[in-house]
């Protein structure tokens, strides 16, 4: 086999995705929405099955540009059925609208950019990355072409617009010095105490804002709003931790002297303080998990901080991002399911046992209590910040995680209370139940066996 | 050999589950399971008793692999301090349950809710491996906030949210410290015994971690200055929540402080022993008096708690201040004991005020007078419990007071001034007798029905083993002793 043939071997997961979407639209051409579901939801399914043969590698193809390794792998199976997971949200938001299978298929290419991103051995793959990932998120934001859309996606874009021309400003920085823009090649910063930072920077405001860490995420409140619940859902999920893995794929490479450990701790205080800040204040519910998805983020950057300096930091952000895939897109589906408000899930509780149950254990999940799935990330997010002596940003970490749990008691408390009966009824909705309900399995299983994920860890290590 | 740890340990998780599956069922079959589980798991408990412990080891242990991979395992086992305290929890939660078989506000979660808290406490006594022990802690949390924001009274939502965050801020810490424990051990495990037998940190970082631990235990205790969030959840929580949190969940700050700080950082807390010492004294006083000023019956018991408990602060920081090992098997031994007395003798006290509330619907004692009269049986019962909390000879509290004390007077005689304590609870508890059950009787309490047989039963077995620990020890003592005397 030529180095081409085997080097496109490897990426059989993402070649099936691109042809997914590619089917989906032609699905939505032959006016089958139904067919491009199926195609959707088949086409996930055997790209994540075509993904578990890769774990445990570690290599590179197309000359190191693109990363075979544990951090891209693991962002196929947790992205590809969280992609999934949305796109059923759809078939329940959206279904029956024209140019419905469009939307599966833009799902798809999204998620493409999203494992570019993870993947990303090289600084244009970045910007690729950056760029497929964020235009099809545009026009998903956009589709229910009201106002409200309208303007948040276009906030979306300017946003993006702005922070993706600043980052491809400061990676010719990096481009100038090392001659190269292969990321695995960063180490030459060493002795250019200068130029390593101004790259930093900017590579730091392009994926902070696709990750939305703060200050970069003043755009994601407004756009999950004015977006259907099930974008929202799926823009703070899949691009995130795409942008995010790619933000550890890039600094572990980096050489110590950049500061890069103190920067990215900084804006990991910053970003989950403000976060829950900000969602403590909040009365509509997409806009509190906005908020929350923000702080979250910050979160991840206690392992990206960590890299290189403790054995935690890999299955940390490895075990913390499927946590936070099933724990957040339960929220939000149990969200797509009694509406937008924060009354609207009064007596959420009591009339429907199931979900309240669930949706309790999705909030006290992204709090991190035990044995849920967000302990088991944030456990190991904050042994990974202790080993690499970062005790301090820990010690914050924990700080905000009570600030969490005031923010999370406010859906919980009135899911108790009794029921107005001038209240639309607490109706049953296929779909997303499907959604919450898997998403409750994952978020139970991957906090009771995070083994699991840690066993196929350490062999890559 | 049968898994007799565990299947105690999930018993009321299976119980839970069934009455999750039978969700149409009637109240009456829910409080059914509930009994009938809990007074299972009491077995349990008993034939762990009599299987009993091995002296300076932690038996019958079970382990399962859980994260081989860091080092986290489904560790259980028990010694001399934790056997009793889980026998003390299983009888609580039988009697809790017997005495809410008359719960019709939704049966079924607050079934599902105490079996699911009575799991996560057997846990924490039980569990040797530290992340599970983080695990059954915290869950014990979750179940304890719902049962308040529930069930409780006029201003629940805010007490059960207070409770929450407060003992969240709390619990944290220890999960830091664990960690650091963590990193410190080698190879990197969360095995407890290993912890114990060769403490991993020394120096600056055993002295943070034991900060960040005896913060986790002084709210969870709770110790003045952190014990503020006590009286607002113990005045709102149910009856049957107060009787869980005083006597099960007070139990595992005082446990923790013996289990990790005092056995996992031994050199730091003796350096860091006069200051726990100071803090003991301080609560135990401030308690005290607090109490006194109370006129909320249910208040000044939850206050008398903060005394209590204060002395078993005073006990343990006594130990690792001695360099004797006997005075510190002294000390220690008090400090489990009392545990186990302020288990039964403020379980006893709060179930009385919710029987009391129950037919008066207030608890504030200036509306009493003269009970006696009209309730012979539960004034009496009260009178007994009251005795028992102040100190009297011959009841629960005594011999256990008496040791700490005695410990106390071999290595800081100075700190003896918390015996003040008891001069002050002895005064409030007789002026609340006073002031509910004697005097003048009233005629709008004409009417009180007595005791009926589901409270007879509820209260007989706590105020039986409130004499028998105090005329007769030893039988629990032994058990204790085994541990205590070979604590490094």
């Amino acid at each position: 086999m030529t180095q081409m043939a085997q080097d496109l071997a490897l990426l059989k997961p993402e070649i099936l995705l691109l042809l997914t979407g590619a089917l989906a639209l032609v699905g939505e051409m032959l006016r089958r929405p139904g067919a491009a579901l199926l195609v959707t939801a088949v086409g996930l399914l055997l790209a994540t099955g075509l993904s578990l043969p890769l774990l445990g590698l570690d290599t590179a193809v197309f000359d190191g540009t693109f990363r075979i390794d544990a951090l891209s792998v693991w962002a196929k199976l947790i992205l590809l059925p969280a992609t999934l997971l949305s796109v059923l949200l759809a078939r329940a938001e959206l279904g029956g609208s024209d140019r419905e299978g469009t939307v599966y298929s833009l799902f798809c290419f999204t998620t493409f950019g999203a494992l570019v991103l993870a993947a990303s051995g090289d600084t244009m793959l970045l910007v690729l990355g950056v760029l497929l990932s964020g235009l099809g998120a545009f026009a998903l934001v956009a589709y229910p072409r009201d106002d409200a859309a309208t303007e948040a996606a276009m906030k979306f874009f300017v946003f993006a617009s702005v922070t993706g021309a600043v980052m491809i400003f400061g990676l010719t920085y990096w481009f100038g010095a090392t001659g190269t823009t292969l990321i695995s090649d960063l180490g030459r910063l060493q002795q250019m105490p200068y130029v390593a930072p101004l790259g930093l920077v900017a590579v730091l405001v392009g994926l902070g804002y696709k990750a939305s860490l703060a200050p970069f995420h003043f755009w994601a409140p407004d756009a999950y709003q004015g977006a259907p619940v099930c974008v929202a859902a799926y823009l703070s999920v899949v691009p995130k931790i795409g942008a995010l893995f790619a933000l550890a794929q890039v600094v572990a490479w980096l050489p110590e002297n950049t500061g890069w450990r103190a920067l990215l701790a900084g804006v990991a205080v910053l970003t989950m303080t403000l976060g829950y800040l900000a969602a403590l204040v909040q009365d509509n519910a997409v806009r509190l998990l906005a908020y929350s998805s923000i702080a979250q983020a910050g979160y991840f950057l206690l392992g990206v901080v960590a890299l290189g300096a403790s054995e935690l930091a890999l299955p940390a952000l490895v075990v913390f991002g499927a946590a936070y895939a099933a724990m957040n897109l339960g929220a939000f589906a149990i969200i797509a399911e009694t509406g937008d408000t924060l009354e609207a899930v009064t007596g959420l509780g009591r009339k429907r046992v199931f979900a309240g149950v669930a949706m309790v254990v999705f909030l006290l999940s992204l709090t991190g209590i035990p044995p849920l799935a967000g302990f088991a990330g944030k456990f190991l997010l904050f042994g990974a910040a202790i080993e690499a002596h970062f005790t301090w940003l820990a010690v914050i970490a924990v700080i905000n995680s009570v600030l969490s749990l005031a923010v999370y008691l406010r859906l919980v408390v009135p899911m108790y209370k009794a029921r107005d009966s001038a209240q639309a009824p607490l109706g049953y909705q296929r779909w997303p139940t499907t959604v919450w309900s898997l998403a409750f399995v994952a978020t139970l299983v991957i906090g009771l066996a995070a083994q699991l994920f840690l066993v196929r860890l350490s062999q890559t290590v | 050999m049968f898994p007799l740890v565990s299947t105690t340990l999930f018993l009321p998780l299976l119980g839970a589950l069934i009455i999750l599956a039978l969700r149409r069922s009637s109240a009456s079959v829910v409080h059914g399971i509930g009994i009938l589980t809990s007074a299972l798991t009491l077995a349990g408990a008993v034939w762990m008793w009599l299987r009993g412990v091995e002296p300076g080891v932690f038996s019958q242990l079970e382990q399962i692999d859980w994260m081989p991979a860091i080092g986290a395992s489904y560790r259980v086992g028990v010694d001399g301090i934790s056997l009793p305290l889980v026998l003390l929890t299983a009888l609580l939660f039988l009697l809790t349950f017997i005495f809410s078989a008359n719960v019709r506000e939704r049966p079924h979660a607050y079934g599902v809710l105490m079996l699911l808290l009575e799991s996560a406490a057997i846990g924490t006594f039980t569990a040797l491996d530290a992340l599970l022990f983080y695990v059954f802690f915290e869950v014990s949390l979750v179940s304890m906030y719902f049962l308040i924001a529930g069930w409780g009274h006029e201003d629940r939502q805010r007490a059960a949210l207070m409770f929450f965050l407060y003992t969240l801020l709390g619990s944290l810490p220890l999960l830091l410290a664990i960690l650091g424990l963590y990193l410190g051990s080698d190879p990197h495990s969360f095995d407890m015994r290993a912890w114990i037998a060769d403490p991993p940190l020394s120096g600056t970082a055993a002295l943070l971690a034991l900060l960040a631990m005896l913060f986790t235990f002084a709210v969870k205790t709770p110790v003045f200055p952190v014990h503020t969030w006590l009286p607002a959840a113990h005045v709102q929580a149910p009856a049957a929540g107060s009787v869980i949190l005083a006597g099960v969940m007070l139990k595992f700050g005082t446990y923790g402080l013996i289990r990790f700080a005092l056995q996992m950082t031994p050199e730091a807390f003796r350096q860091a022993g006069v200051a726990v010492l100071v803090f003991g004294v301080i609560s135990a006083l401030y308690g005290a008096f607090v109490a006194l000023a109370q006129s909320d019956l249910k208040r000044l018991i939850a206050y008398t708690s903060v005394n209590h408990m204060g002395y078993i602060v005073v006990g343990v920081a006594i130990a690792a201040l001695a360099t004797d090992a006997e005075v510190r098997a002294v000390a220690l031994d008090g400090s489990v004991l009392q545990m186990i007395s302020h288990g039964l003798v403020t379980g006893a006290l709060f179930f009385l005020v919710g029987m009391l509330q129950a037919r008066a619907h207030t608890r504030d004692m200036a509306r009493f007078g003269g009970l006696l009269k009209f309730v012979p049986v539960l004034g009496w019962c009260f009178v007994l419990a009251a005795f028992a909390s102040l100190g009297l000879p011959g009841l629960a509290h005594f011999p256990a007071e008496f040791q700490i004390f005695l410990a106390t007077l071999r290595i800081e005689p100075v700190a003896l001034v918390v015996v003040l304590g008891i001069a002050v609870t002895a005064g409030l508890y007789l002026r609340a007798i006073a002031q509910v059950f004697l005097g003048e009787p009233r005629d709008e309490w004409l009417a009180m029905p007595d005791l009926n047989l589901r409270e007879v039963l509820t209260l007989a077995p706590l105020l039986v083993l409130i004499v028998v620990l105090g005329v007769a020890p030893a039988w629990v003592l032994e058990v204790i002793h085994l541990t205590t005397t070979t604590l490094k």
